[in-house]
């Protein structure tokens, strides 16, 4: 059901919705499960499972306008609203365009018809964070990268950073530069001094 | 590298949704008798179920029904949860010459695969890669992934990889590369083929 005609599909692609397609799929098949086996229990002994009797005495004296199928009817819309939010939200790019135009392959362009280079976002943060802990000043450092942009928290051993900050946003930008990301992420840091 | 059911959950995940809306709001027009105005449907104070359900639940096709409606659920269910498994959904042997009389030559792309990976694996800052091929032999489809560590010159080992490893694995299939897709990846660790050195040193004034 997954299968792309043995093509690869693109690398820089939206979240799958894994988990909501998951949590649909178990309770289709815990549904189909339940049904198979009070069809099965039926057709063996002759009788619906004693389960059922609750369910049905309560739906043979269940009136249109009862509370219940209010309430049954304001789950299935919510469920509904729900299920097309996952669908429709088209949420974050795992990962971020490299421009090979500066790569310097011009004349010996490569023999490929269709081509596309990315970085995933958390080797954005891991570059961003092993560029600034090279930086002077700084302690330690952590990371996190979305397609737009790159924070990193930084903790010094300086009473006054001063200019840290401003080195650490320079410098990460100029290597994420250099790396060939485009467009470049906004480089953004907090530094705080570690008492 | 792997390919995911992004579509397939998209579209299920919105049939579904609309399906509970459209069930929901009827349900609820039902309720405060909207719906019997527009579509003369059953009154609000009437019972959902008119006749005697017992005596329709005991008919012999119900069961049969419910069974086959069980099946078909519980079967779209379990497979839409295999389908959440990633696949590579790699080539199968690529037909280089496929004139009958003369004979065929057939390559396994995880031989070409692994040439590539490892030719990439000496490129400088290169930890590790990982190739795989789709397509066929005269349109075939490279995926990479190339973890570099954090120190490499990104730019270089894209270079050095559209300027070697794309033309070679060209001319070894005499047939131009359908798409070539490229995933970088960062890792704190060091090269593992090639000497790596690592200095450490006093500058001296």
């Amino acid at each position: 059901m997954s299968r792309h005609d043995q093509r690869s599909t693109r690398l820089r692609h939206r979240p799958s919705r894994a988990i909501p397609a998951l949590i649909a799929g178990i309770l289709l098949l815990a549904a189909g499960a339940a049904l198979v086996w009070l069809s099965v229990t039926r057709l063996v002994n002759g009788s619906w499972p004693t389960v059922l009797q609750g369910p049905s005495d309560w739906l043979a004296a269940l009136a249109w306008n009862d509370t219940a199928v209010r309430q049954i009817g304001i789950a299935a819309v919510v469920a509904g609203v729900i299920l097309l939010l996952c669908a429709i939200i088209p949420g974050g790019f795992s990962a971020l365009t490299i421009d090979d135009s500066g790569t310097g392959a011009g004349d010996e362009a490569p023999p490929v018809r269709e081509q596309e280079i990315v970085m995933t976002r958390r080797a954005v943060a891991h570059l961003a964070k092993a560029r600034c802990v090279q930086i002077d000043g700084v302690g330690s450092a952590s990371a996190t990268a979305t397609t737009r942009r790159v924070h990193l928290n930084v903790t010094t051993s300086l009473h006054e950073p001063g200019d840290l900050r401003q080195r650490i946003t320079d410098a990460v930008r100029a290597r994420l530069e250099e790396s060939g990301l485009s467009p470049v992420p906004q480089v953004t840091a907090t530094v705080r001094s570690r008492d | 590298m792997r390919q995911n059911a992004g579509t397939l959950n998209r579209t299920w995940l919105a049939i579904l949704g609309i399906l509970c809306l459209a069930a929901g709001t009827a349900l609820l027009l039902q309720t405060n008798g909207t719906l019997q105005t527009l579509l003369s449907t059953a009154p609000a104070w009437q019972s959902v179920v008119t006749g005697d359900l017992q005596a329709f639940l005991a008919q012999p096709w119900v069961a049969a029904t419910v069974l086959v409606i069980g099946v078909i659920i519980g079967v779209l269910g379990l497979l839409w949860i295999i389908a959440q498994i990633p696949r590579k959904n790699r080539a199968g042997a690529y037909r280089l010459h496929d004139d009958g009389s003369q004979g065929f030559t057939l390559c396994d792309p995880s031989v070409l695969a692994a040439a590539v990976e490892k030719q990439i694996n000496t490129l400088p800052g290169v930890v590790t890669s990982a190739a795989l091929l789709r397509g066929t032999a005269r349109a075939p489809d490279l995926t990479l992934k190339v973890t570099v560590n954090d120190r490499a010159d990104v730019r270089d080992v894209i270079h050095r990889i559209q300027t070697t490893t794309l033309p070679e694995l060209s001319s070894a299939l005499e047939a131009p590369l359908q798409s070539s897709r490229l995933q970088i990846d960062v890792s704190g660790r060091t090269q593992s083929t090639g000497t790596v050195v690592h200095s450490t040193g006093t500058v001296v004034y």
